[in-house]
């Protein structure tokens, strides 16, 4: 794996669910050594939720698509941290570890005596991050949360959806899967840069919640400056109009069109057919004015069009539009995926040959910018690489790993 | 040596970032944290500049509060890059630079410029250069045309957002711009690591469709593995205690099955609410998730719940719930999060001058806490070309013209 950005950087990794993992990924997928703590007692309960393989789970913790592609290029570790012994023994690797990471609910690691005290003591200067739904400290730091309720906590809730209407979100717990995990990743990157300027490690104290608040700063500037709630908006935005989802024909089928420019508005109406239309809005202020009268009268003209075709044609004038690509349109047919290679099938020992979701950027340098030097391994069975592990790092033999494994330390 | 001054973890990291709204997040992101960001404005300025929300809702050049909040602790250089002279200024910049960001999302404009990053590389061989592109640097859709709406359809997030019998509705707040901004940050930092190693830079190809496309929660394998096509199932329960409920003052989110396992915790709170029908919950069908799926399950649990809810405050509930340790979060506004207790003891928010007005501007703080490499107060967005003078002068100081 010689290359890759991260190759030497070792990672003790006690993340699971959804944040947590996709933060750890970033950093397995560019080289880094990552290794899962996890126990058959208390394992990632993404193991056992959907989807899995052909829809069946097969009484395995090792089908769930969820947790595959939150799992990339990891290594995957039993160990009872709950038991004295499991806890030697990680913090034997915490020694070995140049970041450790977790998403449990704050305190919980100090409390199993593997907290960033007891981390420093045998790792000077690990990089130790917590990522808390609501940060290590203040009166809401130990609630209970996930994606959904930071969703709501955080404003993103109620700014998505339509005026008057119940707030909608994302339809995803979609704090998990961008915001909490790209700032983990940064943050780590960060602390790594500034260890390797003065050879210090830190704690990094995440709140999860923060992390998405920070993604909404001009609606909190909207507010704390001009005293509005800009509210939910729908697809609309001052910058465009007419902007919009459109029907077409075929079940469920739809266009995102957005006009910036008037030279594009007049595009979009010869395109259409109705080029009165662009004379008698001429500006963005206009059509702002007549936004709804504008909404339906497109509606009528996409309605009964091909939506791919459609695309094609706007796209073809300048217009931005796109098709609101459904994930089968994505995995089987985007032909711009599929050019740059943004989904990698790995072969799982369990689940064949699966689709995972390759990093969403090109690092040019490594391997000609080749996806398959970066998405090299699929996500590990629960325990797959305990012995591996246990023998290269802590030094055990075959038969205390069989000892240990048997009195469920290593389990 | 550490300085006793906060300087945050990238202090000594410099990077050149033309404007544009693919990669101003990045750019903020790594000034906030130390780097030195040149941002390097057209004579018209930064696009974000024309963009709202502005002070008093009166647009202007330094009016902008999403350009205060997205640029914050940059230094603006004004360069007509159509310009020979200001292409000169900028490849010595880019020559003495650790990272060129490239946010205008225009595929392959510095190319045309004379100012790819094989020419600047030839004389900075570690850089690293971060294009941050509607859908990559190639492919057949490289040249469409995009806004933060676009890329949501086409990185399929929207199939998933909004009303369950009505259109799809994207998330609020320009999320696509942002999500290429935040992995544009991951990979600048993952290239600059490796450069400092090797002295070897590279270019970062950042697509916003792929960036969006990360957010699919699980809907790429559901297909791939058991041919199942997600669509969007927003505005209703997903089931019993599970989904957006109204209460006196707007609306929580209650999350207490499924993923979380905290059916009893909330029939005991709502017993102990003297709840009319409290204990009814208590009989095992809820324990059934088809039956909590179903409509008359869903139905019959928001009218026991809105007994409560709709009686209560948002912020009572949250209360509540935080005491039985169940997960119900308000549905917060701006105005809920300025007055946060849990924001407010964690200094969240932070106060940043407005010299333009005089005004000062409250606004989102770091967005996680380095305990040993702390970040400086923040410096105000720069006014357009602030930073010029001072800027080209380091280059006429430090070499021949």
């Amino acid at each position: 794996m010689a290359g890759l950005p991260l190759t030497g950087i070792r990672v003790t990794d006690f993340t699971w669910l959804g944040a947590g993992p996709y933060t750890t990924r970033t950093l397995a997928d560019h080289g880094a050594e990552v290794i899962r703590i996890e126990s058959a007692k208390r394992m990632d309960r993404l193991r056992i939720l959907p989807p899995f393989r052909d829809g069946k789970r097969a009484g395995s913790v090792n089908r769930s698509g969820y947790f595959a592609d939150r799992n990339s290029n990891k290594l995957g570790v039993t160990v009872n941290i709950k038991d004295p012994a499991g806890v030697d023994l990680v913090l034997k690797l915490i020694a070995q570890s140049d970041v450790v990471t977790s998403n449990f609910t704050p305190g919980t690691l100090t409390n199993l005596g593997l907290g960033y005290d007891r981390a420093r003591e045998v790792r000077p200067d690990v990089v130790f991050l917590e990522m808390g739904m609501q940060g290590a400290y203040g009166p809401d730091a130990s609630l209970v949360g996930y994606g959904q309720t930071v969703s709501a906590v955080t404003g993103l809730y109620h700014l998505s959806g339509l005026p008057g209407e119940v707030p909608v979100g994302t339809g995803t717990n979609y704090p998990d899967h961008i915001a909490a995990p790209a700032h983990s990743a940064f943050a780590v990157l960060t602390a790594l840069w500034h260890r390797r300027r003065t050879g210090e490690g830190q704690y990094i104290d995440l709140s999860q919640a923060e992390t998405m608040v920070s993604l909404l700063g001009p609606a909190v500037l909207d507010h704390t400056v001009n005293g509005r709630d800009p509210g939910p908006r729908g697809n609309r935005a001052e910058y465009a109009a007419p902007q919009g989802v459109y029907p077409c024909a075929g079940d469920d089928r739809w266009i995102a069109i957005s006009v910036v420019t008037d030279e594009q508005w007049t595009r979009l109406t010869d395109e259409l057919g109705v080029p009165e239309l662009a004379a008698r809005y001429p500006d963005l202020a206009a059509r702002h004015a007549a936004h709804d009268t504008l909404d339906a009268e497109l509606a009528l003209l996409t309605g009964a069009q091909e939506p791919f075709e459609l695309m094609r044609r706007l796209q073809k004038r300048g217009v931005p539009a796109a098709v609101v690509h459904t994930f089968g349109d994505l995995v089987d047919s985007d032909p711009q995926l599929r050019h740059r290679g943004h989904f990698a099938v790995l072969d799982h020992p369990e689940m064949g040959p699966s689709v995972y979701n390759a990093p969403p950027y090109r690092l040019r340098g490594v391997a000609g910018g080749d996806v398959g030097a970066i998405m090299r391994r699929p996500a590990p069975l629960l325990g797959e690489h305990t012995r591996e592990v246990c023998s290269r790092l802590l030094g055990l033999d075959d038969a205390s790993i069989d000892e240990l494994t048997e009195q469920g330390v290593l389990a | 040596m550490p300085s006793d001054q906060p300087r945050g973890p990238l202090a000594g990291l410099r990077v050149l970032e033309i404007s544009g709204l693919l990669g101003e997040y990045a750019g903020k992101l790594l000034a906030d944290h130390g780097a030195d960001v040149v941002l390097v404005e057209p004579p018209t300025g930064a696009p974000r500049r024309s963009l709202g929300p502005f002070l008093d809702d009166q647009p202007g050049q330094e009016n902008s509060l999403s350009f205060a909040y997205y640029n914050t602790n940059k230094r603006s250089v004004t360069l007509d890059l159509t310009q020979e002279q200001d292409r000169a200024h900028f490849r010595r910049l880019a020559a003495d630079t650790d990272v060129v960001l490239d946010g205008t999302g225009d595929v392959g404009h510095l190319d045309r410029l004379g100012l790819g990053h094989d020419v600047l590389a030839a004389d900075n061989p570690k850089l690293v250069t971060t294009v941050v592109t509607p859908f990559g640097a190639d492919g057949p859709y490289a040249d469409y045309e995009s806004t933060d709406l676009v890329l949501m359809a086409m990185g399929g997030l929207l199939s998933l957002g909004g009303y369950a019998d009505g259109i799809p509705v994207r998330a609020g707040g320009d999320q696509a711009w942002l999500a290429a901004g935040q992995f544009a940050a991951v990979g600048t930092m993952i290239a600059a690591l490796q450069a400092d190693a090797t002295g070897q830079g590279q270019v970062v190809d950042v697509s916003a469709q792929e960036a969006v496309v990360m957010a699919h929660e699980n809907a790429v394998q559901f297909y791939d593995l058991e041919h199942v096509v997600k669509h969007r199932n927003g505005g209703q329960a997903r089931q019993a205690a599970v989904g957006v409920y109204p209460c006196q003052d707007g609306h929580v989110y209650l999350l207490a099955k499924g993923l979380g396992v905290f059916w009893d915790e909330l029939v005991s709170w709502l017993e102990s609410e003297h709840v009319e029908g409290a204990s009814s919950l208590r009989d095992p069908k809820w324990k059934d998730d088809d039956f909590a799926a179903s409509e008359p399950g869903k139905a019959e649990f928001l009218e026991i719940f809105s007994r409560l809810a709709l009686n209560r405050t948002k912020a009572q509930l949250y209360e509540a719930a935080k005491r039985v340790r169940l997960p119900l979060c308000p549905i917060n506004t701006a105005a809920d999060l300025v007055a946060s207790p849990q924001l407010a003891a964690r200094d969240y928010f932070t106060d940043v001058e407005h010299p333009a007005s005089g005004r000062t501007l409250r606004m989102p703080g770091a967005p996680f806490k380095l305990t040993g490499s702390p970040i400086a107060p923040p410096r105000p967005a720069p006014r357009l070309g602030e930073h010029t003078a001072a800027v080209l002068d380091t280059l006429t100081s430090t070499g021949a013209q």
